[in-house]
């Protein structure tokens, strides 16, 4: 191969082509239209016998060689306009000239040719990692040792009720208690004023509540940034008292401000005591009503704090649960729940998922699967580097591919019903917001077994009332607290705070990712911090996040903190965890839970048949190692 | 809304301009971890276009299209998540925080008291900056765009003060013919990058409200 193009050209040409000029035309022209001296001379005479007269043959010069290569620009057009550019999915990989490197092979069959290159070790070996991440091939993170460790219970609630190993397969009811139509909003339009207006009417709309509630006069509300004799009421935002504090500083007793609307102090924020208030747990974004006095000006001491009340717990009438009993024939509901990632940070591989799909077909049966994104996490290393491939019969050239030859085939083989929700990470979503819009099923070719909801999502299975939201809030609410509060578990106070604020998210700002990266060039540089993530809040649609007229009979709030499930003012709150955690399994969750009977339930008005559900009481919830 | 926020000269403005403050695509060659700047059909000392694709210039690997379409839809949503982390500044006294007064534009001021400095708050990211990063990106993959040279150049021109080693460095510009070929080559190749930029942009709440934009965005398909 030590042949220069010269020679090949030559070769090919005849000795008429022995001329500088002509020799540099034809390089460029191999280079520019990548043909070999050979592709490039089948060409030429083709052109020759097209164009030439019977008395005048086209001679070899660089005039005709400036006409050739028009004509082959038009040809290059021309057979671009043949082909629709919808299905142009795959670009070919023709054979090159002077790039021995280069694979002139397409796709699939590359990673075969570039083994047998053995000048191209680096580029070799990191871009096979990358291939093995075939759905069938095993996943170098699931070691046997591991495996076997699959489907042990790492935590149980109500373990007096015994799980059903029968294979009912009955359908539930699923009513969606949500508009899908109202998260249809276009994203990346944030206006400051609307994200102020809702702001502020959350603040009104919680007054108002909890005047009615406490039956409170509305005279008593005054504005707490004015210095007055008497007490007064007084809700507003809990905030911190700088606009410089981050949002996951540890915050203090004395560093918090409490922010009022437009009518109760024209927006104004005043820094708050609660030296007095013995069991508290603030936070900022959290709307609070408090009774105290600001004597001299300064600040507010609060002398009381009012929380809001919880919304009452959905009830069913009596024919409805008799019905649901009937269709689950005697057996328990079963319903598992996922969150992802599904794939460890050193590789693409759904193969734990895969083999998950088989267990939940084979062994556990359940009615109903819920699985939260992310599916593909658009930070995932191997996204962010481009370095990935599949060993699939289609190659994706796009994330969206990705999902639709990798991820879909696996969701496919589910036979009972299914519920996905969207993670705002999750590569196949174009609605990168909170709330957020559902995934697109029919475009990623889902069967209609698969529902795809909006996130977060309150629906009904049977009698069930499940609320299900996919922004970490147990990992992005800092408190702080003091007495009783301090004594209980955090997760304990976060879900008290998300029920009793009856918001799935009620942080404000929301959670933020960022990472150091060292400046190159200042010295004695702390770092430039970069965006990674966050909770990419759309304020203005925050309305969607909000729990309707009662509390859910079940929330689940996935956190890549520690799975846990654990019942709070008789709502079963559940975190499934991680389905993959640190590189290695994660857990999944499994809910067992016993038909209604009438008389477990409790009668919840005396006028009406109508009962409260009680889950709480009747599911066992199971954590297992996936 | 706002018809103020009507800029119907917009499409008349080169992507020189147009998308000087856009932050760059940078991609990262999955065989040797070179990291470099892309900027369309256009010289470059990092990259050449080939026929096939993107090329690597420091170890000759061709990026596979689910490589760059991955790294381009990463950068791009990371742009997203960073404009909805809200971040606002004061015009007056120049702070900047994540956190929104009732009256929105109202700053908080270093008090934290919403009282006391009379400036503006705006978002640092805004739609706008995000709607035009989004064309940026668009346009990178913009064949026709290349075809006239009219992308935004990797290498700046400079005025006069140039020095020779920046002229030295600046990569020679490709022939016409050259580049023509490259454009037809790579056309259904980048219409594919073009299509995981405009799914986010038909998301793009902007594109409905600045019709200069949405007219200077559809005139790149015309002629
Ligand atoms: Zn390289
Ligand atoms: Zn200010």
């Amino acid at each position: 191969m030590t042949t220069t193009i010269e020679t090949q050209i030559i070769t090919r040409f005849g000795p008429k082509a022995n001329e500088t000029d002509i020799l540099k035309k034809c390089g460029e022209l191999m280079n520019i239209f990548g043909l070999s001296a050979e592709d490039l001379f089948l060409k030429w005479e083709s052109y020759v016998i097209t164009t030439s007269t019977v008395d005048n043959e086209l001679q070899l010069s660089l005039p005709s060689l400036n006409k050739f290569q028009e004509f082959l620009q038009m040809k290059l057009i021309k057979s671009n306009q043949k082909t629709p550019s919808s299905n142009a999915k795959r670009p070919v990989m023709r054979t090159t000239p002077n790039m021995n490197i280069i694979p002139s092979t397409p796709m699939s069959s590359m990673k075969k040719r570039r083994l047998e290159a053995p000048g191209l070790r680096s580029a070799d070996t990191s871009y096979t990692n990358g291939g093995d991440s075939s759905p069938v091939a095993p996943s170098p993170s699931a070691t046997p040792s591991k495996q076997t460790e699959s489907g042990k219970i790492l935590e149980t609630l109500n373990a007096h009720i015994t799980p059903s190993n029968s294979i009912s397969q009955a359908k539930l009811k699923l009513f969606a208690n949500f508009n899908p139509q109202k998260y249809k909003f276009r994203t990346m339009n944030q206006k400051l004023l609307e994200v102020a207006d809702y702001l502020d009417e959350q603040i009104d709309a919680t007054a108002k509540v909890l005047l009615n509630h406490y039956k409170f006069e509305a005279s008593d509300f005054g504005n707490p940034n004015v210095q007055s004799q008497t007490e007064i009421l007084t809700v507003g935002r809990i905030v911190p008292d700088s606009p410089l504090t981050p949002y996951d500083a540890d915050l203090n007793p004395n560093s918090l401000f409490l922010e009022t609307s437009r009518s109760g102090g024209i927006g104004q924020r005043v820094q708050l005591n609660i030296s007095s208030i013995e069991n508290f747990s603030f936070f900022p974004g959290q709307i609070a009503c408090f009774k105290g006095i600001n004597s001299t000006g300064e600040f507010f001491k609060a002398s009381k704090s009012y929380p809001i009340p919880y919304l009452g717990s959905p009830v069913s009438s009596l024919s409805d649960l008799n019905t649901y009993h009937q269709d689950l024939a005697g057996d328990n509901m079963k319903v598992v729940i996922t969150s992802g990632p599904y794939t460890t940070q050193n590789d693409l591989s759904y193969d734990l998922l895969s083999r998950f799909v088989d267990k939940m077909n084979n062994e556990v049966r359940p009615n109903t699967l819920i699985m939260f994104g992310p599916f593909l996490d658009v930070t995932h290393p191997s996204i962010q580097s481009g370095n990935l491939s599949f060993d699939t019969d289609k190659t994706p050239t796009t994330l969206t591919e990705v999902f639709k030859f990798v991820i879909t085939p696996i969701l496919k083989r589910l036979t009972c019903q299914v519920i996905l929700l969207p993670s705002t990470k999750d590569a196949t979503s174009k609605h990168a917001a909170y709330p957020q819009d559902s995934f697109d099923r029919k475009h990623l070719g889902l069967p209609k077994n698969v529902k795809c909801f909006p996130n977060p999502a309150t629906f009904q299975l049977n009698e069930v009332l499940i609320g299900c939201s996919n922004n970490d809030i147990f990992k992005d609410l800092k408190d702080v607290n003091g007495g009783q509060k301090m004594k209980q578990s955090r997760f304990d106070r976060v879900a008290e705070h998300v029920l009793e604020q009856r918001r799935y998210y009620p942080v404000f700002p929301g959670g933020l990712k960022q990472k150091k990266t060292k400046s190159l060039i200042a010295e004695n540089d702390t770092g430039v911090l970069e965006h990674v993530s966050g909770a990419d809040l759309h304020v203005p649609y925050m309305g969607l996040t909000e729990f309707n007229e009662s509390l859910p009979d079940v929330l689940v709030i996935p956190s890549e903190l520690k799975f846990f499930c654990k019942i709070i003012k008789n709502v079963l709150i559940i975190n499934p965890g991680s389905f993959v955690k640190m590189n290695a399994p994660g857990s999944y969750c499994l809910m067992n839970l016993v038909p209604p009977k009438v008389e477990d339930l409790s009668k919840a008005d005396d006028v009406d048949d109508v009962y409260l559900h009680n889950v709480w009481k009747r599911a066992r919830v199971d954590i297992i190692k996936a | 809304q706002n018809s103020t926020t009507l800029q119907p000269l917009e499409s008349t403005i080169p992507d020189s301009d147009r998308f000087r403050d856009s932050k760059p695509l940078k991609l990262t060659c999955p065989s040797c971890q070179h990291f470099f700047p892309f900027g369309g059909i256009q010289s470059s000392n990092n990259y050449q276009i080939t026929h096939s694709g993107i090329r690597c210039l420091s170890c000759q690997f061709v990026l596979p299209p689910l490589s760059v379409s991955a790294q381009l839809e990463s950068f791009l949503r990371t742009q997203i998540s960073q404009y909805y982390a809200g971040w606002l500044h004061c015009d007056d006294c120049g702070i900047t925080t994540r956190q929104v007064s009732v009256y929105g534009r109202r700053c908080i001021g270093i008090s934290g008291k919403a009282y006391g400095c009379k400036g503006i708050m705006r978002y640092l990211y805004s739609d706008k900056a995000l709607y035009n990063q989004l064309l940026y990106l668009q346009s990178c993959f913009d064949v026709d765009k290349a075809k006239k040279r009219a992308l935004k150049p990797l290498y700046e021109e400079f005025s006069g003060d140039v020095s020779a080693d920046d002229k030295e460095n600046k990569p020679s510009v490709m022939s016409q013919g050259e580049l023509d070929a490259l454009v037809e080559q790579n056309r259904s190749l980048f219409e594919v990058y073009q299509g995981v930029v405009d799914n986010y942009l038909e998301d793009c709440g902007r594109r409905y409200v600045d019709m200069g934009g949405i007219f200077g965005f559809m005139s790149a398909f015309e002629k």
